[in-house]
């Protein structure tokens, strides 16, 4: 099917001016390879398609949102009632959030098990896990902003962890709050953190991310990188129209469960952070961190002489480098079979994290 | 025997500055242990020794430099009995019926002391005790009668802000029952209308709404006895006096009825609706015509007040369902995921009508009640239309949804069977 008779001549306009042959050339022979395993390959682009969602619903949030103390709670308030729309971009912004992290989570965790991390993508794994600890850190600096009650106390346990690092512990409480308590200070940092300075370091990590995909081709799993090797073909299907129509659709999927939650589930305001009110029941981090919250809830004050906190947050840090390290650890080259220690250890933390985000959420 | 008179008028000059010096102390230091409470600890009778060890162990006045002559007189620096207790001494002996009063009264009504130590207490207890029933029953010689150390304590004294002080706010109902409640020792005494002085008072105050607010709500501004008795001129209010009694609290509520027909009626205006010691949780249902209404005690069938206590009630009991119902659509909203912030704030104002009501009712003026009870009723009227076009609202975003999801799955479908439809290349 040929395109209309328009667009070919705004396409022709271009073409004498670009020289868009280039393209043209690249998006017909561009393929990607299509196996049982594809289905996984397709959480990278849900991810990509929320991150989208999440620019153009915050994007319209900041024509009304107020970033101070005074004025934060009631200008949520406003765009949940008043603002024409407002209740579905704000309901939409905050699950997409969480859609977000989840995804992230389950694209991580399938890149791990299918070991596509390894070379030559060290640097996209890389890019990847620090791009949902950025992720991570959106959900924290963006959970504060409407300047509610649960989420001032919340915000408050967690600045207050960052205490237990060593050294530096003071330090980066300070430096989160903005003082030596949660106040308004704080409320206009997350703010800048959470619309200026994470965004321009996703911005980078994300160009970089998809560039490399880019640059490397998608991978495969192991067992077929194999049969490659050996001389079997592996099928593949052109990336356009068949693979972005795919990603296109799962797209769609996504919007209609997003859709879904921000109507039936919306998103509840609460009241209005009180720093003098008595801390309410329930206090609790957003489920991405419950793992971790329940986890030092859990650990002794005190562990051979060490403060327990500590040792927790020192604990996750290291599993945080340890999982930037993933490629470098497991060595082997694309075609070679499981690791197990590795395949054991991506198990464990699939079930500590499943079952200690469960268990907080009801503990709480 | 000249030498003998100057010897004894030195001694007497010596011991009349040594008594000034001790009744005045320039400073507020524990005063040193005397020879009277050193005899007076070691007595095997507990009447005599208990008082010393009260005195050193939490007597206020002991904490300000004072000591046993103050009270009693005497001379504290004499070990022997006999000489400590001469009459040369000033010795007072154990103060009974007016002089605890006098006694107390040396220094508590003594302005130029007093400022040395509580610059901001009175110093007209005295006086006021005088006009007390107590004062007056004391005047008449009735020593069975309350004076200063019944209910302050003689030795071991407390400051009135000390919570273990029986004077302190929430212990000043079981110190008066010490003898208001002892059918025996208020056996004789009389109200003014002749009959006997009931001996309940306590029991009925601990079931009262001040008893309530006071001991479960710990509010220490909620009455006990002297609030509406005074405390050193102790007495009943008078008839007439109630009103300005309950409404040294209740202001608006006195105000009011101050302008009603009933403070012209009634002998002891607030108490004749609300009792006096026993004093309830007011409620709705003591305004109106039903059995449980104190209106009828008074008005019948067919009379303006039966017919004004009618209307009033049946509009307050308007406006409380309009704000129920009105309750039930915010929440009803609320639960569907609609911001009602504005219209929970209009639901505080409508309760604040319905409270305005209840105090404006005191007038017993049917027309500033509806007046008010409208304003309510209004304010409920827009809640409800608000919440009728946020569940409407609601309706129309689910419809919205509805077709949005049957549009989003439809291209679905279609990019699936697109999908299905596309040729692929042969295997590379």
């Amino acid at each position: 099917m040929r395109p209309p008779a328009v667009t070919q001549q705004v396409l022709a306009w271009l073409d004498e001016r670009l020289d868009l042959s280039g393209l043209r050339a690249f998006i017909a022979e561009k393929s990607v390879p299509r196996h049982r395993h594809s289905v996984w390959y397709y959480m990278g682009g849900i991810t990509l398609f929320l991150v989208g969602v999440q620019v153009a619903t915050g994007i319209l949030l900041l024509l009304y949102y107020r970033p101070s103390a005074a004025e934060a709670y009631e200008s949520v308030q406003f765009i949940v009632s008043q603002v024409e729309f407002g209740w579905l971009i704000r309901n939409l912004h905050s699950w997409s959030a969480n859609l977000l992290i989840l995804m992230a989570f389950v694209h991580l965790f399938s890149t791990f098990f299918l070991r596509a991390y390894r070379k030559p993508r060290e640097l996209t794994w890389v890019t990847g896990v620090l791009l949902l600890f950025i992720m991570m850190g959106f959900g924290f600096s963006g959970y504060l902003l409407p300047w509610n009650e649960l989420a001032f106390f919340a915000t408050k346990v967690g600045t207050g962890i960052a205490g237990a690092v060593p050294v530096a512990g003071d330090f980066m409480v300070r430096f989160l709050r903005g003082g030596d308590e949660v106040t308004g200070a704080t409320l206009t940092r997350f703010y800048g953190i959470h619309v200026a300075i994470l965004p321009a370091i996703t911005t980078v990590l994300l160009g970089v991310h998809l560039l490399l995909i880019q640059r490397q081709g998608m991978s495969v799993p192991p067992s077929i990188e194999k049969r490659a090797k050996a001389g079997e073909k592996i099928r593949e299907e052109p990336f356009f129209p068949n693979y972005v129509l795919h990603d296109v659709m799962w797209w769609y999927v996504a919007l209609a469960v997003l859709a879904a939650l921000a109507l039936f589930l919306p998103w509840e305001l609460g009241k209005k952070a009180d720093a003098f009110a008595p801390v309410p029941a329930g206090i609790r981090p957003e489920w991405y961190f419950l793992a971790m919250f329940q986890t030092l809830k859990l650990i002794p004050s005190h562990v051979f002489g060490l403060e327990g906190e500590m040792l927790g947050v020192m604990g996750f840090n290291i599993a945080a480098v340890l999982l930037l390290l993933v490629p470098f650890i497991d060595r082997r080259p694309a075609d070679s079979g499981q690791s197990r220690v590795l395949t054991a250890a991506g198990i464990l933390a699939v079930t500590y994290l499943v079952v200690f985000t469960i268990y907080g959420y009801y503990a709480a | 025997m000249a030498t003998t008179q100057l010897s004894r008028r030195l001694a007497g000059i010596v011991l009349a500055v040594t008594v000034c010096a001790a009744a005045a102390p320039a400073a507020a230091q524990t005063a040193a242990v005397t020879q009277c409470e050193t005899c007076h600890r070691g007595q095997a009778d507990a009447r005599l020794s208990t008082p010393a060890r009260d005195f050193a162990l939490t007597d206020v006045h002991r904490e300000r430099g004072f000591s046993c002559v103050n009270c009693h007189g005497g001379n504290a620096s004499e070990p022997d009995q006999i000489k400590a207790k001469a009459p040369s001494t000033g010795f007072k002996g154990k103060p009974a019926g007016q002089a605890v009063i006098a006694v107390c009264a040396q220094c508590h009504s003594d302005a130029t002391l007093m400022r040395k130590f509580a610059p901001k207490q009175r110093i007209d207890q005295a006086a006021e005790y005088a006009t007390s029933v107590h004062g007056q029953q004391l005047a008449k010689g009735d020593t069975r009668v309350a004076t200063c150390a019944s209910c302050h304590g003689a030795h071991g004294v407390r400051l009135v802000g000390d919570a273990q002080s029986p004077v302190y706010v929430r212990n000043v109902a079981t110190t008066c029952s010490r003898c208001h409640s002892d059918p025996a020792r208020m056996s004789g005494y009389t109200l003014p209308d002749g009959s006997p002085l009931p001996t309940d008072q306590h029991a009925k105050y601990t079931r009262s709404v001040h008893h309530a607010a006071m001991v479960k709500g710990n509010d220490l501004s909620a009455p006990t006895c002297n609030d509406c008795h005074g405390n050193h001129g102790a007495a009943p209010p008078g008839v007439g006096a109630i009103a300005n009694v309950c409404g040294t609290c209740h202001t608006v509520f006195a105000t009011k009825f101050a302008l009603s027909a009933h403070s012209q009626i009634f002998d002891r205006s607030c108490v004749e609706c609300h009792s006096n010691h026993e004093i309830a949780k007011p409620s709705d249902e003591m305004l109106g015509t039903d059995k449980a209404a104190v209106c009828v005690t008074c008005h019948g069938d067919g009379d303006n007040g039966f017919k004004a206590a009618a209307a009033m009630r049946g509009q307050i009991e308007q406006l409380k369902a309009a704000i129920s119902h009105s309750e039930s659509v915010v929440a009803e909203a609320e639960n569907a995921g609609m911001a009602m912030g504005s219209q929970s704030i209009a639901l505080r104002e409508a309760s604040n009508r319905l409270t305005l009501a209840r105090t404006e009712l005191h007038a017993f003026d049917p027309k500033p009640v509806e007046a008010v009870l409208q304003e309510g009723l209004a304010i409920t009227a827009k809640i409800d239309a608000e919440g009728a076009a946020a569940l409407a609202e609601m309706s129309y975003r689910r419809t919205g949804l509805a077709v949005s999801l049957a549009a989003i799955l439809l291209v679905v479908v279609a990019l699936r069977l697109k999908i299905r439809s596309l040729p692929y290349p042969p295997d590379r």
